[in-house]
C-alpha cells in the first residue's frame, strides 16, 4: 500500500514539481496518472522509490517511510519496486539476459555482480522473467538489436525479474507506434491481474488511460487535480487538468499516425 | 504477447573469452616484471624508501630555493614554452593553409603533412639532445626543440580545423573573381582562426611542461634546479622546485583554460574535446598522435 | 528604423575596442621580453644548418644497430616498462576515473578529492615523476616503470573521464532504481557501454607509453633510452641516429596496429 502525505517536490532551481499531494493506493490497483508535460507525473513516481526526495511530506510504501531514509534502506524499497522508463534505459551494448539481471542487483552479492558472476537462481528468475513477456528467444541477442516495442518489453522483465509488489511505468509507451503501444499495455495490465502487483503508469493520452485504466489521478502544476474512476471523466474533468479542450493530439488513436504497421513479435 | 516457449543456448564464448583475456593479462605482467629487476624485497623496500624520502620533502625550502633564483628559473621555462609555442604557431599557420585538402593541390599538401608527420615524431627532448651540440646549452636550445616540435602538432591540428569548415564561402569568393588568397583571408580565416588560437593556447598549456622537463638536459628552465637538487639529494630544495612548477603550471593551465572558454563561445566555436585525445597525450611534449 | 524614403540612417563604424588592442599590445611587448630572456638569435638558424657538426651523424653503422645486445635488448626491456605500467596505470584509472565524474561518483568528498589529486599529479611534468622516481628507486626499468604507471593513470584518467562524463545516465538510474549498490550499479549499468573505450584508450596510453621510454632513458630511468643517452655522451652521434630510425619505425608500426585495432572497437 502506498500512502502519501502532503508531499512536496521542489527542484533545486526553484522549480515547484509537486505542491501537497495526498494521495492513498491500495495493492493491486492499476492507476494511471495523466496531464501535460511538466506537470508532476515523473516527479510523482520518483518520489516513491526516492529517485528524487521529497522536499517535505511523507511517503509511506508498504510500511517504509522514504522520506529521509537511509541509503540502505532505499536499496531495500526499491528492490521491491520495479520500474519502467519511457527510454528503456536499457544497456545497448549488451545482450537482454545481462540487461534483465538488473532486475536482481539488490538480492545478488555486491561482488558477485560486479564481478558479472550471477548465481544459477537469478540468472532462472532472468529467464523465467523473459518468459512472461514473450521475449526469451532473445535471451542472448544484444539489446540495441531488438525493435522500440521488445526493448520496453526487455524493460517490463528486467522489472519483473526483482519480484516486486509495486511497479512504475514512467510514459513506457511514449516512444512507440499505436499498434505496439496497446501491446505493452495489454502486457502491463496482465501483469498487474495474474501477479496482483500495483501498477501506477503515467501516461500521454487520455484514450489509451481509457482503455487500460480503471482510476485515474489527474495532475496539473504539481498539483492533484482529479482521482477517480476513469469512467467518470468527461470533457470539464480533462479541461481541468488539461487547461483546454481535448484535441486530436491528445488521443492515441487520431493524433498518431502509425508508422511501419505492426512492431514487435 | 506471443509466448515463446523456447530457451536458447547461451553461446559458447562469453565465459571462456573472459577467462582468456585474463590469462594474457596477467601472462604479460609476469612477463613484463620479470625484465624489471624486481626482487622481493626491492618490491618491498619501495614503498619504504619513497615513504622515507617523502618525509625529507615536508616542509619544502621555498626560502633557500628562493634565493637560489628558481623563482627566474621557473619564469624562464614560462619564456621558453611562450616564445616556442609562438614560433610554432607562426610557422605553423601557413604551412597548414597548404596542407588541407580542400584548399591545397595535391602535390603541395602531401609533403607538407609528411612534414609535419615526421617533425611530431621526434619528441622535444631529443630535439634538444640533437641541438644542444650546435646550439649550447641554454634556453634557446629548449626554445628552439619547443618551437620545432610545436610546428609539427600545432600544423596537424590546424589542418584538421581548415579542413572542417564549410565551403560555402569559398565558393563564394570564387564566384566573385578572387584569388585564392582572397578566399583565404576572407572565407577561411574568420571560420577557422578561433578554434585554431584555442589550439595555440592549448599548446602553450602543454609547452610550459615540456620546457621544465627540458631543462633537465641543460637546455634552460627549472628542470635543471631539479635535477640538482635530487643529485645531492636535498630533498626540501627538490619539493619546493616542484611545488613551484605545479603551482605555475596550475595557474597557467586555469588562466588558460577560461580565456580558450572564451575565444570559443565568442567566436565561431570549436570542439576541442575531440582533440583531447591527441592533446592531451602530449603531456609528456614527446607523445602525440 | 524604417528609412524613410530618400534618406536612411547609417550605423556608426564598430572602433576597435581599447580593451583589445591594449591586450595585443601587451602580449606583444610579453613576447619581446621573453624573447629577449630566452636569447632569441635568427643567426642561429643557419649556423645550426651549416654546422660542421652534423657530419657526425653519418654514415649510420647499421652493423652495430643490429647487434642485438645494443638495440633489441633494450627494446625488449622498452616493450616490459609500457606493458606494466600501461595494465597498472589503466588499471588504477578505473575507479579513479569514475570517481572524478559527476554521473557515477559515490559521493561529493571523493568526487572533490580525486580531482583535486588528479590536478595537482598532472601538473607535475612526466620527466619529473621519472626523476623523482630514479633517485627513491634507483637507476632502471623498475623506476621507469613507476614513473610511467602514474603518467599512464594521469592519462588514463583524462581520456577516460571524459567518455564516463558523456555517457547515457539512463541504464545507470535503471540499476539504481532496482535497488543496486554503488559497484554492482557502475559494472551492470554504465561499464558495459564505456568499456570499448576503455580499451581503445588503454591502447591509445600503450603507444604513448614506448615513446615515452625513449625519453625515460636519457634521466636514467630504463629502456632504448638509456642506451641513446650512453651513446649522445660518447658523441657517438652515427649511433644514435640509427637507433633513432629504428625507433621511428617501431613507433610507427605500433602506431598503425594500435589504430585498426581501436577503429575495430568503436
Amino acid at each position: 500500500m502506498i500512502r502519501l502525505e502532503d508531499v512536496s517536490v521542489t527542484y533545486p532551481g526553484g522549480v515547484e514539481a509537486l505542491r501537497g499531494i495526498d494521495l492513498t493506493i491500495g495493492d493491486g490497483e492499476f492507476v494511471v496518472i495523466v496531464g501535460l508535460s511538466g506537470a508532476g507525473k515523473s516527479t510523482l513516481l520518483r518520489v516513491l522509490n526516492g529517485l528524487v526526495p521529497a522536499t517535505s511530506g511523507s511517503v509511506v510504501v508498504d510500511g517504509t517511510e522514504v522520506v529521509g531514509a537511509s541509503a540502505a534502506t532505499l536499496r531495500q524499497v526499491r528492490s521491491r519496486i520495479g520500474m519502467i522508463f519511457q527510454t528503456f534505459n536499457l544497456v545497448n551494448r549488451t545482450s537482454v539476459l545481462n540487461n534483465v539481471l538488473m532486475g536482481r542487483l539488490s538480492v545478488v552479492p555486491a561482488w558477485r555482480s560486479t564481478l558479472g558472476l550471477w548465481p544459477a537462481e537469478d540468472r532462472e528468475a532472468a529467464m523465467a522473467a523473459l518468459e512472461r513477456v514473450g521475449i526469451v528467444d532473445k535471451a542472448y541477442v544484444r539489446a540495441s538489436n531488438l525493435s522500440g516495442g521488445q526493448q520496453q518489453r526487455v524493460g517490463i522483465a528486467r522489472a519483473l525479474a526483482q519480484e516486486p509488489g509495486l511497479m512504475l511505468a514512467d510514459e513506457p509507451v511514449a516512444a512507440l507506434d499505436p499498434v505496439t503501444s496497446r501491446q505493452v499495455m495489454g502486457d502491463l495490465q496482465k501483469i498487474n491481474r495474474e501477479l496482483g502487483i500495483t501498477t501506477l503508469v503515467n501516461l500521454h493520452f487520455l484514450d489509451l488511460a481509457k482503455e487500460y485504466g480503471r482510476r485515474l489521478i489527474g495532475l496539473r502544476d504539481g498539483e492533484m487535480i482529479f482521482d477517480g474512476d476513469i469512467a467518470d471523466v468527461d470533457d470539464d474533468t480533462f479541461r481541468d487538468i488539461y487547461g483546454r479542450s481535448i484535441t486530436d493530439e491528445d488521443l492515441l488513436a487520431m493524433g498518431d499516425s502509425p508508422t511501419d504497421g505492426s512492431e514487435g513479435g | 504477447m506471443t509466448a515463446t516457449t523456447q530457451r536458447p543456448a547461451p553461446p559458447r564464448w562469453t565465459g571462456e573469452r573472459r577467462g582468456a583475456i585474463g590469462v594474457v593479462l596477467l601472462v604479460a605482467m609476469v612477463w613484463s616484471i620479470s625484465g624489471l629487476d624486481v626482487t622481493l624485497d626491492r618490491l618491498l623496500g619501495a614503498p619504504s624508501d619513497a615513504w622515507a624520502i617523502l618525509r625529507q620533502m615536508i616542509p619544502p625550502a621555498f626560502a633557500r630555493v628562493a634565493a637560489r633564483g628558481a623563482v627566474g628559473k621557473v619564469f624562464e621555462s614560462v619564456y621558453i614554452a611562450w616564445i616556442g609555442t609562438v614560433i610554432g604557431a607562426l610557422l605553423s599557420l601557413p604551412l597548414a593553409f597548404m596542407a588541407a585538402h580542400n584548399v591545397a593541390p595535391i602535390w603541395i599538401r602531401v609533403p607538407i603533412r609528411q612534414l609535419f608527420n615526421a617533425i611530431r615524431a621526434v619528441p622535444e627532448l631529443i630535439l634538444a639532445v640533437i641541438l644542444i651540440p650546435i646550439t649550447g646549452l641554454g634556453p634557446w636550445a629548449g626554445t628552439l626543440a619547443i618551437g620545432i616540435h610545436s610546428i609539427g602538432t600545432l600544423g596537424k591540428w590546424a589542418t584538421e580545423s581548415i579542413e572542417s569548415i564549410d565551403s560555402g564561402p569559398i565558393e563564394a569568393v570564387e564566384s566573385t573573381g578572387g584569388r585564392w588568397v582572397s578566399s583565404m583571408r576572407w572565407a577561411v580565416f574568420p571560420q577557422v582562426m578561433s578554434t585554431i588560437s584555442s589550439y595555440w593556447l592549448f599548446r602553450f598549456e602543454i609547452n610550459v611542461r615540456a620546457s621544465a622537463v627540458l631543462g633537465m638536459i641543460g637546455a634552460g628552465g627549472v628542470g635543471s634546479e631539479l635535477v640538482s637538487h635530487l643529485v645531492f639529494r636535498d630533498f626540501p630544495a627538490a619539493s619546493a622546485v616542484l611545488a613551484l612548477t605545479v603551482g605555475v603550471v596550475l595557474t597557467i593551465d586555469t588562466v588558460s583554460a577560461a580565456v580558450r572558454r572564451r575565444i570559443i563561445t565568442g567566436g565561431v566555436g570549436g570542439d576541442d574535446s575531440s582533440r583531447s585525445a591527441e592533446a592531451l597525450s602530449d603531456l609528456t611534449g614527446i607523445n602525440h598522435r | 528604423m524604417t528609412p524613410t524614403p530618400g534618406q536612411s540612417t547609417r550605423p556608426e563604424r564598430p572602433r576597435l575596442r581599447a580593451r583589445t588592442v591594449g591586450i595585443a599590445a601587451a602580449l606583444m611587448a610579453f613576447s619581446v621580453f621573453a624573447a629577449r630572456e630566452v636569447g632569441f638569435d635568427p643567426s642561429t638558424f643557419w649556423e645550426v644548418w651549416s654546422n660542421p657538426l652534423w657530419e657526425k651523424f653519418w654514415p649510420i653503422p647499421w652493423d652495430w644497430v643490429f647487434d642485438s645486445g645494443n638495440v633489441l635488448q633494450p627494446f625488449v626491456e622498452t616493450f616490459q616498462i609500457a606493458t606494466i605500467s600501461t595494465i597498472l596505470g589503466c588499471g588504477l584509472a578505473l575507479p579513479v576515473s569514475f570517481a572524478m565524474s559527476s554521473l557515477t561518483t559515490p559521493n561529493r568528498p571523493t568526487y572533490l578529492v580525486s580531482r583535486a589529486v588528479m590536478n595537482v599529479v598532472r601538473a607535475v611534468p612526466d620527466l619529473f615523476w621519472a626523476k623523482l622516481m630514479v633517485t627513491a628507486i634507483g637507476i632502471g626499468a623498475f623506476a621507469g616503470a613507476w614513473a610511467l604507471t602514474i603518467f599512464s593513470l594521469a592519462v588514463m584518467v583524462k581520456l577516460f573521464s571524459e567518455t564516463v562524463d558523456g555517457a547515457d545516465p539512463g541504464p545507470l538510474e535503471a540499476a539504481r532504481a532496482a535497488g543496486g549498490r554503488h559497484a554492482p550499479s557502475l559494472r551492470t549499468g554504465i561499464l558495459p557501454t564505456v568499456f570499448p573505450d576503455y580499451v581503445a584508450h588503454a591502447l591509445y596510453v600503450f603507444e604513448l607509453n614506448v615513446r615515452a621510454s625513449v625519453v625515460l632513458g636519457l634521466v636514467g630511468a630504463g629502456g632504448i633510452g638509456r642506451v641513446l643517452e650512453a651513446q649522445r655522451q660518447f658523441f657517438r652521434f652515427d649511433r644514435v641516429l640509427g637507433m633513432l630510425v629504428i625507433i621511428f619505425v617501431v613507433v610507427w608500426v605500433i602506431e598503425q596496429v594500435s589504430v585498426s585495432l581501436r577503429k575495430r572497437l568503436i
